[in-house]
């Protein structure tokens, strides 16, 4: 049975119906959509070949390079202040009673499961800069000095947007770790223990480099999610004021869309797909390589 | 094994290619495709055997008139109206939605039998031969008949592609206001855009909002507000923009958006102006917390439902301007039920179309507002405000048609949003919108087409 199992025809069944999908949705659209980023298309009709003028064109926008700033300033947020945060809630769990823990997780999960749609209007009523929480709150302490017309001014457009996507997200990469904190094996902890060591030092010690290969999936599913970053932005802001809170994913969108240069939005998609498999490609190479056994 | 694995793989993935190649092709690159037909020509698949003949519709469903019409009078009427039809709505939203949903389907060879046109998408699915010449048809049936003036329904190539109520060519921007407001606050109606920021500094010292308009997208700027300030200060050089002899380095149209950052500076907005979409923005001023809206007139029927709004035209800003001389008005021929020149069903998808059409004037008309297709009823009694707004309206000699639906390519368009919403902010200067708008008009290919 086992000899069965593991036969090359075997797994190429089992993956097939996977493969499939992969293929059809995934694969196979990359072939008309660079055959697409190398002609002049309207969303209607093709109306010749262009070469790599398209490439150029966006190359050379202050949209395009506007738009990565934003994107990477929201991988930024998800990455350096997103999984810390959320490592941090995971060992905060871990250490509280079962009750409390049993909220807590309920309560990290509920953002996650609601829609972005639903949340990202929450938020819009929070950064509402003449009735909104935020603001209300400001001035009622005497910090009036500090409100802001949050989702409209270029300073603060983005960090607002990507505290929404940072509250929406930081319960399940936290659940996600703790999922992981509960693989590791408890004498660890107990020899650790006797050896007089303090939380923090079990933390940096054990917890931590054995959370790795969690580490290193949080981090992909961030990184690559953050990037993919659209739907609060359509919701919040539709990319505005201008072109201030465009991610990369949204003026591709905007540019195929909005202008009606599906080339010029298809090179977007083009350049942007090689960014993303570059990126996933460098913290596959760096990030935890070393497989751990426990 | 290893070999047949291989070829395994390789033929599942080249069947799935195949596969998946037929399913997304259409033949919209094809543009040869016809798009007229004449009744005859096509014969409906309705084989009379009984059996009902499904259409599928993409309209708008942008606001509460809309979502009316469709509830109080479409849905209702047209089992008894089109008996052999069985219809399929799908929401289309609205503006870009609505585009870029039918940009869609044309592109996956599956648009609906009947959808709302706009002048925005009109040059591409025509190109594509996405929609239908319906003249043949409403001439047969006698259905242009209905038309006070049926030559206002052709495109400028003779042809008719559109079915509307008339009632567009009737929706102009103006300002709707609180009277009560204006009373507390000690304004009287400004005829001239100083008394407007005047009146902005009083409702501002009353702690009142002064003006709401949607600004999310640009939709205000885009639509009418930079028309409306190029107009009030030198409507010939609006009139010579919408049709082309000028452009965005005109003085004129540099003061009329001159004119949209002095009302951001002098707080006539709310904060978020730029960000206000526009149920928020509705719900502002029928909550009375904005003194102001500035608004199109197809709210005039829902708004008119408070004793306490009324209206005025935009106040002028030089001599050259008089608010019973000079109106921009919304529409075009192009605007209205479409039908897809591919269709199986053109007779009946004409009928459906027509029909559509007549449940939109029904609508307005029992509402008090104005249409230009004959519904067969007797006309109710205009409202108050309805009636002000036709006694005004009727007489203006020079109706400047709306930039946002005759002159501007999509990538205009949607610049002139964005460029507009940042103009909102209060960060960002006329020389910058300029700028940047001239830019895109030089590559505007509307008036090529």
């Amino acid at each position: 049975m086992n000899k069965y199992y593991s036969t090359k025809m075997s797994i190429f069944v089992f993956a097939a119906p996977a493969l499939l999908l992969f293929t059809v949705f995934c694969v196979y659209p990359l072939f008309p959509e660079i055959w697409m980023s190398l002609h002049n298309h309207d969303g209607f009709r093709n109306l010749g070949f262009v070469g790599l003028d398209n490439y150029k064109d966006m190359l050379s926008s202050s949209s395009f390079w506007l738009a990565h700033k934003n994107t990477y300033l929201i991988v930024g947020i998800s990455v350096l202040i997103g999984l810390p945060l959320s490592l941090m809630l995971a060992l905060f769990m871990d250490v509280q009673n079962p009750r409390f823990r049993r909220i807590f997780k309920t309560s990290a999960m509920f953002p996650a499961i609601l829609s972005v749609t639903v949340v990202s209007q929450i938020w819009v009523s929070f950064y509402d800069p003449n009735w909104g929480l935020f603001n209300t709150i400001l001035k009622s302490i005497g910090l009036e000095s500090w409100t802001h017309s949050w989702l409209t001014e270029r300073k603060t457009v983005m960090p607002s947007i990507g505290l929404s996507f940072l509250w929406q997200y930081i319960g399940l990469n936290a659940m996600l770790f703790y999922a992981g904190i509960k693989t590791i094996p408890k004498n660890y902890y107990e020899a650790a223990l006797i050896d007089g060591a303090n939380f923090v030092q079990v933390c940096i010690r054990i917890t931590i480099p054995l959370l790795q290969d969690i580490t290193k999936y949080v981090l992909i599913l961030s990184t690559l999610g953050s990037m993919a970053f659209y739907a609060q932005v359509r919701v919040m802001t539709a990319g505005g004021p201008g072109d201030t809170s465009r991610t990369v994913v949204y003026q591709m969108y905007y540019t195929a869309f909005g202008t009606s240069e599906f080339g010029k939005g298809t090179a977007i998609a083009v350049i942007f797909i090689l960014e993303c498999l570059l990126i996933s490609f460098l913290i596959q190479r760096f990030v935890a390589r070393e497989k751990l056994e426990f | 094994m290893k070999k047949k694995a291989k070829v395994l793989s390789v033929t599942s993935m080249a069947v799935t290619m195949l596969l998946s190649l037929a399913a997304c092709g259409s033949d919209n690159d094809n543009p040869s495709a016809s798009n007229t037909a004449s009744p005859t020509e096509q014969s409906s698949s309705n084989t009379g055997n009984g059996e009902k003949v499904k259409l599928r519709i993409v309209t708008l469903t942008t606001d509460e008139n809309r979502n009316n019409i469709m509830e109080q009078y479409i849905k209702p009427n047209v089992a008894k109206a089109l008996p052999n039809v069985e219809v399929e709505f799908e929401p289309g939203g609205g503006g870009e939605d609505m585009a870029n949903k039918l940009k869609t389907y044309n592109s996956s060879g599956d648009m609906p039998d009947v959808f709302w046109d706009d002048a925005g998408f009109f040059i591409p699915l025509n190109n594509t031969g996405s929609i239908m010449d319906l003249t043949p048809y409403i001439t047969k049936d006698g259905f242009l008949d209905k038309y006070d003036v049926p030559g206002a329904l052709k495109h400028i190539d003779g042809k008719i592609y559109s079915l509307s109520s008339g009632s567009d060519t009737y929706f102009t921007p103006v300002i709707f206001y609180h009277k009560d407001m204006f009373e507390k606050a000690g304004v009287k109606v400004p005829t001239t855009f100083d008394e407007l920021l005047e009146a902005s500094k009083k409702l501002n010292a009353n702690d009142m909002v002064p003006a709401v308009t949607p600004g999310k997208g640009g939709w205000g700027p885009q639509l009418f507000l930079l028309q409306q300030m190029v107009q009030i200060g030198d409507p010939q050089a609006m009139e010579d923009l919408v049709s082309n002899k000028t452009d965005f380095n005109n003085p004129s149209v540099k003061a009329g958006a001159s004119r949209i950052e002095q009302l951001v500076k002098a707080d006539f907005f709310p904060k978020g102006i730029a960000n206000l979409d526009y149920g928020p923005a509705m719900e502002m001023f029928t909550s009375k917390k904005a003194a102001m809206l500035m608004m199109f007139t197809w709210e005039l029927p829902n708004l008119a439902k408070d004793d306490t709004v009324d209206f005025f035209p935009f106040p002028s800003a030089s001599d050259k301007y008089d608010s019973a001389k000079h109106v921009q008005y919304w529409g075009s021929p192009l605007n209205g039920y479409a039908v897809n020149a591919k269709t199986k069903h053109p007779e009946e998808a004409v009928k459906l179309a027509e029909f559509l059409a007549m449940m939109d004037a029904k609508y307005f008309e029992s509402k008090g507002a104005p249409v230009s297709l004959n519904t067969g009823d007797a006309a109710p009694e205009p409202g108050p405000l309805m009636k002000k707004f036709i006694d005004w309206y009727n007489p203006i000699p020079t109706k400047i048609p709306s930039l946002a639906l005759n002159s501007l390519d999509a990538k205009v368009s949607a610049e002139l949003g964005s460029q507009g919403a940042s103009l909102l902010t209060g960060e960002y200067s006329t020389d910058q919108f300029i700028e940047a708008m001239q830019k895109v008009w030089s590559q505007n290919t509307w008036f090529n087409q």
